[in-house]
C-alpha cells in the first residue's frame, strides 16, 4: 500500500482465499499419476467451485503450481487434484508425488476459473494425457444438464491414462485413443462437422493443443473453442530487448515507468497498489487487467486472438506496452 | 484516492434484466410451508409450495397443466393437488394424474416439480435445468435453527434487484449513514483496514474495529458496564445471488464475546424486483422473550429503511439509467460480486430458453 492511501481512511487488500488443507488420500491412479483427496483439517466446508475450476498448490514459496479440479463440486468436504510427475517440470509435480503422502499438509490458494463451461446443448470435449482433469467435472456437468457430449481422451498407452474406471459408466460417450494401440487422436474426423449449436472444449499438451486451434480456425465459429494451457506458450521479446514505458494507473492517479527488467505487475505493487497475481507466467488469468489505453504487447497464454485483438485487457505479469504509454484502469 | 483494485476486466456490469438460474433460493421459510397451498413467485415464474402428508416439502410450477390457473387457488387432496377452476389432480412429481370429466388422463400431461431442499429452516427451490440440482450445494446457515442462537426476522418484497440489493449488502460504508442509531460506535469513526477475500464464486470482506462502547441496544443485553469498550469483528459473505450473511462479533474488556449474524435471502422474484427474508441471530440474551421483541423491532425499522433506499436506488436506475459511477477503494466487493454474477450469466442459457425447455 502507498503511503498516501490512510489518510483518507480504508486501506483496501484484496487477495485469493489461502488456506492449508490435509492430505486425506494420495492415491496412484495410473502411471506417473497420483491423486490427491484434500480436506480442511477442522471439517470446516471448503469454496464452492465450477467445472473447470483450479487451484494454487503452495509447494515452497516459490514453487506454486496449478491443477485443475477434478472432483465433485457439490462435495463441501473435499477437492481433488490429479497430478503427473513430469520429467521436465521445475519439480513442482516431484514435490507432489514425493512429499504429499496422505496426513501431510499444504497450502492451497484459489479455486478460480478460467476455463468456464458455458452452457450448450451439445459440447465436443478432446483431452490429452493429464488434460483430462478439468475435463471430468465438465461432463458431468453436461450429463447433468442433459446436453448432447461426445469425449475424445489420447493418452501414450491405456497404463498412463488416469480416470478410465470413472469413464467407463459413460459408455459410448466416450472414446479412448491409447497412442500405442491406435495412434493420435484424428481431429480431421472429431471436428470435421463444424456446427453453431456446439463448444469444443480441450486441454493437454502444447502440440494437441495447438493442432485443436489450427483445425477450428479454418470452419467452426470463433466462440466455439475453448482450451486451457498449464504450460506457457512460448514468447520471445522482442529482438533488441526489453524497453521501458509509461504505466498510468487512472484510477489512482498515479504515473510510473515500467523500465526493461520490471514487469508492469511488479511496477503496479511496487506502487502500493493490491492485485492479485498466482503463476506470474501468464497462464493462470489472475492478474488481469482492464486497458484503457496504449497498444498492449501480449505475451499471456490466457486471451484468445480475438481477445487480444480487443486490446480492452491484459495479463499485467507478463505482458508488456510496445507504444510509449500504457494506460490501466486500476 | 486510495487505489482501487479491479481484478478481472472482463464482464462488469450484468444487465439487471438477467437473472442467474444456477442457484438455490431459499423460497420460504420452512414453517410458512405446510398442507396449505402457497404461491410465490421466483425468477419470474410461479411456484406452488406445499408439504405432503409425509411432511416432505414439494415445489410445482404455480400453473394448471389445464389451463391458465394457478394451482396455489385449487386444494390439497392428501398429497395430490386439485386444480381450483376444473378438477386436475396433480402428484407431487407434477403428473397429471386425475381428470373429472373422463376416466383417462392426457398422456404425459404434467407441471414441472422443482428440486426442493430443506436445511436451517429454509425451503430451497432449484429454478434451473433440474439435473444440475445436485451438482450446486445449498448455503450452510447454522445459526438459524442451532441451539445457543437466538433468531428474529421477517420479510418483505422490495422493488429492487437483487443485484442492487447486494451490492448494498457489500457497501461496509453506509450503515452508520442509514441507521447511526444501532451501529456500532466504532462505524463512525476513522474506516479501519478492509480485506477482501475472493474465489471463483464467493466474496468475504473484514475489518477489525479498535475497543469502543457498545451501541445502547446491545450494551444493555449483553450486560456490558457502562465505559466497557469492546473490540468489534466484521464479516460479510456474498454466498451466492441468494445469499449474503455478515457476521458481527464483539469482544469485551473480560475477554467475553457475544455474536451477531446477519442472514439476508434474496430471491428474484423478476428483473427490478426481489423478495429478501431477513434474519437476526444472536447468541447472547438467547432465553429473553423481550430482548427478542426489542432486536426484532429495531431490525424491522433498520431494514424497513435500508430496504426503502435501494428501493430509490432501483427507480432512478429504471427512471435515468445506469450513469457514471465513481468508485472508492471500500467498493473492491462491490465489484468483484458484480463480476462473478456476470460470469454466472455468461454461462447460462437465457432464463427463458431454459424454461421453453422445461416446458416443451
Ligand atoms: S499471474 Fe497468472 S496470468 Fe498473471
Ligand atoms: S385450469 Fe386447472 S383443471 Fe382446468
Amino acid at each position: 500500500m502507498s503511503e498516501g492511501s490512510t489518510i483518507s481512511g480504508t486501506r483496501t487488500t484484496v487477495r485469493e482465499h489461502e488456506g492449508d488443507l490435509v492430505v486425506e488420500s494420495a492415491e496412484v491412479v495410473a502411471e506417473d499419476v497420483v491423486v490427491l483427496t484434500l480436506v480442511d483439517p477442522d471439517g470446516d466446508s471448503l469454496p464452492p467451485w465450477t467445472p473447470g475450476a483450479h487451484v494454487d498448490l503452495i509447494l515452497t514459496e516459490d514453487l506454486i503450481r496449478q491443477y485443475s479440479l477434478c472432483g465433485d463440486p457439490s462435495d463441501s468436504r473435499t477437492i481433488r487434484v490429479a497430478v503427473l510427475r513430469s520429467p521436465d517440470s521445475r519439480g513442482g509435480s516431484a514435490l507432489v508425488h514425493d512429499r504429499l503422502r496422505t496426513g501431510a499438509t499444504v497450502r492451497v490458494r484459489g479455486p478460480r476459473n478460467h476455463f468456464p463451461l458455458i452452457a450448450s446443448p451439445r459440447y465436443i470435449f478432446i483431452g490429452g494425457g493429464i488434460g483430462i482433469t478439468p475435463i471430468l467435472p465438465m461432463i458431468a456437468e453436461a450429463e447433468a444438464s442433459r446436453a448432447d457430449w461426445q469425449l475424445y481422451y489420447g493418452g501414450r498407452s491405456r497404463a498412463s491414462m488416469a480416470f478410465l474406471d470413472e469413464l467407463t459408466r459413460y459408455g459410448d460417450r466416450v472414446t479412448l485413443v491409447p497412442q500405442d494401440e491406435l495412434g493420435l487422436l484424428d481431429l480431421t474426423t472429431i471436428l470435421g462437422d463444424p456446427r453453431a449449436d456446439t463448444l469444443v472444449y480441450c486441454c493437454g499438451p502444447e502440440p494437441l493443443l495447438a493442432a485443436v486451434e489450427e483445425r477450428c480456425a479454418t470452419d467452426w465459429p470463433v466462440a466455439a473453442l475453448h482450451l486451457e494451457r498449464f504450460a506457457a506458450k512460448v514468447s520471445q521479446a522482442p529482438a533488441g530487448g526489453e524497453r521501458s514505458f509509461e504505466l498510468v494507473l487512472a484510477g489512482s492517479g498515479l504515473t510510473l515507468t515500467v523500465p526493461p527488467d520490471k514487469s508492469v505487475f511488479q511496477v503496479i505493487e511496487e506502487a502500493g497498489v493490491s492485485v492479485l497475481g498466482s503463476c506470474h507466467e501468464g497462464i493462470c488469468g489472475t492478474c488481469e487487467q482492464v486497458v484503457l489505453d496504449g497498444e498492449v504487447d501480449h505475451r499471456d497464454s490466457v486471451l484468445s486472438e480475438s481477445e487480444r485483438a480487443a486490446n480492452d485487457a491484459m495479463m499485467v505479469c507478463v505482458s508488456r506496452c510496445s507504444s510509449d504509454r500504457l494506460t490501466l484502469d486500476l | 484516492m486510495p487505489p482501487l483494485t479491479s481484478p478481472s476486466a472482463r464482464g462488469t456490469n450484468p444487465s439487471s434484466a438477467a437473472l442467474p438460474i444456477d442457484c438455490w433460493y431459499a423460497l420460504a421459510d420452512s414453517a410458512s410451508v405446510g398442507r396449505d397451498l402457497l404461491g410465490v413467485r421466483a425468477l419470474d415464474r410461479p411456484v406452488l409450495l406445499y408439504r405432503t402428508t409425509d411432511g416432505r416439502a414439494v415445489a410445482l410450477e404455480d400453473r394448471c397443466a389445464h389451463r391458465a390457473y394457478p394451482l396455489s387457488l385449487g386444494r390439497l387432496d392428501g398429497d395430490v393437488v386439485r386444480c381450483g377452476l376444473c378438477g386436475f389432480g396433480h402428484a407431487p412429481d407434477g403428473a397429471c394424474v386425475a381428470v373429472p370429466s373422463q376416466p383417462q388422463v392426457p398422456l404425459g400431461a404434467r407441471v414441472a416439480a422443482l428440486p426442493v431442499a430443506e436445511r436451517d429452516g429454509l425451503v430451497w427451490v432449484w429454478l434451473g435445468e433440474p439435473g444440475r440440482s445436485v451438482r450446486h450445494r445449498v448455503p450452510e446457515l447454522p445459526w438459524l435453527t442451532g441451539d445457543g442462537w437466538g433468531v428474529v426476522g421477517g420479510q418483505r418484497e422490495v422493488d429492487a434487484g437483487y443485484l442492487v440489493l447486494h451490492e448494498n449488502f457489500a457497501d461496509v460504508t453506509q450503515v452508520p449513514f442509514v441507521a447511526p442509531e444501532i451501529a456500532p460506535s466504532v462505524l463512525g469513526g476513522q474506516a479501519p483496514d478492509l480485506t477482501v477475500e475472493v474465489t471463483e464464486t464467493t466474496v468475504t470482506l473484514r475489518r477489525t474495529f479498535p475497543p469502543a462502547p457498545l451501541p445502547g441496544w446491545q450494551a444493555s443485553l449483553v450486560g456490558a458496564a457502562a465505559g466497557d469498550d469492546y473490540a468489534t469483528a466484521h464479516a460479510g459473505f456474498f454466498l451466492s445471488p441468494a445469499a449474503w450473511v455478515d457476521h458481527w462479533d464483539v469482544t469485551g474488556p473480560d475477554g467475553s464475546r457475544a455474536r451477531l449474524r446477519f442472514t439476508q435471502l434474496v430471491t428474484p422474484v423478476e428483473a427490478g424486483r426481489s423478495r429478501v427474508l431477513w434474519r437476526v441471530s444472536r447468541d447472547f440474551a438467547v432465553g429473553d422473550a423481550s430482548a427478542g421483541t426489542r432486536v426484532a423491532g429495531l431490525f424491522e425499522e433498520y431494514y424497513g429503511r435500508v430496504f426503502t433506499a435501494m428501493e430509490t436506488v432501483q427507480a432512478i436506475l429504471d427512471r435515468d439509467g445506469p450513469g457514471p459511477e465513481v468508485n472508492v477503494s471500500a467498493d473492491v466487493a462491490a465489484l468483484r460480486v458484480r463480476e462473478i454474477i456476470a460470469a454466472m450469466l455468461a454461462g447460462q442459457r437465457p432464463v427463458r430458453a431454459a424454461q421453453r425447455a422445461a416446458h416443451p
